[in-house]
């Protein structure tokens, strides 16, 4: 429990304060498809061309060899500089990448860590199946081993940004005799091998961002198994491990953003009924001062989470305690917008786009672990609980 | 904290060791199932090791050493108070903190010393000021929108009966108006929410124990999901408490809203420390509702630290000020 006090980290602040300010780029994003990939990866390049692609990331990869504390100096000046969000670089940036820093073999760094920091390759990711949610290791999409190939058929689904992606994850059965995790293998599948189909799935709140993905005997190298073969699950829990590392910062301070937009809007906003603003209603007042506690508390359960991430190679299941809090939290803050500006919150096109946001805010409860999942993990593995039924 | 900070949330290994040491005695000087026979006198025991605390060092911890105090600072009394909450110390003891931090020379010297005691007041409605364990106090710390310090005979006490009946309080009438808020106030109370995310804390592992040992349905209740949730609900909620208390003792003077983090630490373990008491109760079942189980009296405690002269809605207040 102690200030951090170094001018090196604060020399870097500067730097990458200064260097965000002249480069995010300022121009409307497009919300979707094929031309969000193509502008995410220009933003990628410019990054890498700065010199601040993969700040924690090993040097000969391309990275900058920094410590994670400039990696978090990184993403707390990103999210301020209003950045764009990681979106279709995100499994790039936050999953696969780190897996294969600590699990892939010399090659594999080679082949693709130095791709995604440049921004010539995205990645999309294909865990979940229509039958393997919460179960994810129920999952049966198969690979069977034939020559030097891995032939893949099934399905996958909640693939985000698969259209237009390089490269997925994918985690495929290899031994089905095996139960459950133990005949699973963690693959890099080519996204423009011959038999995969990609169909768009539309989410509620109208953006069409993910997809499920289909595959017809794939053959896909075994040179791309990331580990070994009926090997895959330590590998997978790595990488859901990583979706919960120093890259939910930027989310963070996102929210926190989020929460002072309500205020700023409440404090402005009249109430016809009372003619005075809705700040000064103290039920509005209470709720939005709950808030800014939970945003703080938010904040704190991070800095605690990069602290023991200082101490530990891979994160441990301590990590579903923020991320818990967080998909929770979100949904309430974006909540609130509703019930604080009544039917003014429910159009599309105000300053705010309120119905956009709270629609959204529902995957963060669901996606890369349900809040049900996550407590059963910091039930069973913080809390030391028993385990409940399943199956085995 | 305010935005270039970069803060280590892990405790330094001298850290470690001050929460180890207070932490170890207090399990075996306070064990919290001391309060079930204690009526009225909850505060005995803590009374009667006053001299051996002090010479722990706990009440001068964040007073320089030139003045006789151990030289930490507040992260440290953070730390000290949190185990202390831990035990359900009695608040007395915090108030013995805090007091240290409003005297000045000789009173202050023989307070680091418990030599002579304090305990903690605070406002009620109508003019009320109730005065918790104030047994053989000589000193009150009086919180009310700010600290102050006062002589507890300046007042005329009449007994009165808590709903923490392991507490003695009494009450006077009127009190004197509120005095201006400055940063001891607010490092005062980030001291009763440190207490306070203890007691979440601890209100988590006696129902987590619990749960592994309980058997229905053939087997252990923590193995259902409703209650494996709810306790996980609860170590959440004690984490993000501990977290923003912890952050708001590294950052506090040096820059950020100090007032907005401590309201946030306050409000945080408040809410943590009550709601983790009550599901602790239902998680005990039948059991939890009986005076013989231990769980009702961390819910006790929670509602006396988290009123002691603060509220959900004065935080709310600071929070959007």
């Amino acid at each position: 429990m102690r200030l951090i006090e170094d001018p090196e980290l604060d020399r870097f602040r500067a730097e990458c304060r200064d260097w965000l300010e002249d480069h995010v780029p300022k121009g409307p994003r497009p919300p979707e498809g094929l031309a969000l990939r193509e502008y995410d990866l220009a933003w990628q390049r410019t990054q890498y061309e700065g010199g601040w692609a993969g700040v924690s990331w090993p040097e000969e990869y391309g990275g900058r060899g920094l410590s994670v504390l400039e990696q978090l100096i990184w993403h707390e000046e990103y999210a301020r500089a209003g950045a764009p969000p990681s979106a279709s670089m995100f499994v790039a940036l936050s999953h696969a990448g780190p897996t294969i820093i600590v699990q892939g073999s010399d090659e594999q760094k080679t082949k693709y860590l130095p791709a995604i920091l440049k921004g010539d390759e995205n990645w999309c990711q294909g865990f979940s199946e229509p039958g393997a949610g919460s179960d994810l290791a129920s999952l049966k999409t198969r690979g069977v081993v034939d020559g030097d190939c891995l032939v893949v058929t099934g399905t996958k689904i909640w693939t985000s940004y698969a259209e237009g992606a390089n490269r997925q994850e994918l985690l495929v059965r290899t031994n089905p005799e095996e139960p459950r995790h133990r005949g699973l293998t963690w693959i890099v599948c080519d996204m423009d091998l011959p038999g995969i189909d990609i169909r768009p799935i539309t989410a509620m709140s109208g953006v069409t961002h993910f997809a499920q993905v289909f595959y017809d005997e794939v053959r896909i190298p075994l040179t791309n198994v990331v580990g070994e073969i009926n090997k895959g699950w330590a590998i997978a829990m790595t990488t859901l491990g990583f979706e919960r590392g120093t890259g939910t910062i930027a989310h963070q301070i996102e929210l926190a953003n989020g929460v002072e937009r309500l205020i700023e809007a409440a404090r402005e906003t009249t109430d016809p009924a009372t003619n005075r603003t809705l700040i000064a209603d103290d039920a509005v007042a209470a709720k939005l001062a709950g808030l800014r506690a939970e945003v703080m508390a938010l904040r704190s359960l991070t800095i605690a989470s990069v602290s023991r991430g200082m101490r530990e190679e891979v994160p441990g299941a301590e990590g579903n305690i923020p991320a818990l809090y967080f998909g929770e939290l979100t949904r309430r803050v974006n909540g609130a917008a509703l019930e604080i500006f009544g039917c003014s919150a429910l159009v599309r096109d105000g300053e705010h786009n309120w119905p956009l946001h709270y629609l959204e805010s529902f995957k963060w409860a669901i996606g890369g672990g349900t809040s049900e999942i996550r407590r059963n993990v910091i039930g069973e593995r913080v809390l030391d609980l028993p385990r409940g039924p399943r199956a085995i | 904290m305010s935005r270039d900070m970069i803060i280590d949330l892990h405790p330094t290994d001298e850290q470690q060791m001050i929460a180890d040491s207070i932490g170890g005695m207090l399990a075996d000087l306070l064990p919290v199932d001391r309060l079930r026979e204690e009526s009225g006198h909850g505060g005995a025991r803590e009374r009667a090791m006053w001299s051996d605390i002090a010479e722990l060092g706990i009440f001068g911890m964040g007073v320089p050493e030139a003045d006789g105090g151990a030289g930490y600072g507040l992260p440290e009394e953070v730390i000290a108070a949190r185990e202390l909450g831990r035990v359900l110390a009695s608040p007395s003891l915090l108030a013995q903190i805090a007091a240290v931090h409003l005297a000045e020379g000789e009173d202050r010297t023989a307070l680091i010393a418990g030599e002579t005691r304090a305990a903690f007041a605070a406002p009620g409605l109508g003019g009320d000021l109730f005065l918790y364990d104030g047994e053989g106090a000589g000193w009150i710390v009086l919180l009310d929108s700010g600290a102050s310090l006062h002589r507890t005979d300046a007042f005329e006490w009449a007994d009165a009966h808590a709903m923490d009946e392991t507490l003695g309080i009494s009450r006077t009438s009127p009190s004197p108006a509120p005095v201006t808020r400055h940063a001891i106030a607010d490092q005062i109370s980030l001291l009763i929410s440190a207490a306070l995310s203890g007691l979440a804390q601890s209100a988590t592992d006696l129902a987590v124990d619990y749960a592994k040992q309980r058997e229905q349905f053939g087997q252990p209740i923590g193995s259902f999901q409703a209650i494996k949730h709810s306790l996980a609900d609860m170590r959440v909620r004690a984490d993000a408490a501990d977290s923003q208390a912890r952050v708001a003792a590294v950052s506090f003077g040096l820059g950020g809203n100090d007032t907005s983090e401590v309201a946030a630490a306050r409000w945080l373990a408040g809410n943590a420390a009550i709601k983790n008491a009550k599901a602790s109760i239902q998680v005990h079942g039948g059991m939890g509702f009986t005076a013989e189980c231990d769980a009702h009296l961390f819910l006790k405690r929670a509602h006396l630290l988290a009123g002691l002269g603060s509220s959900r809605r004065a935080e709310e207040r600071r929070l959007i000020a």
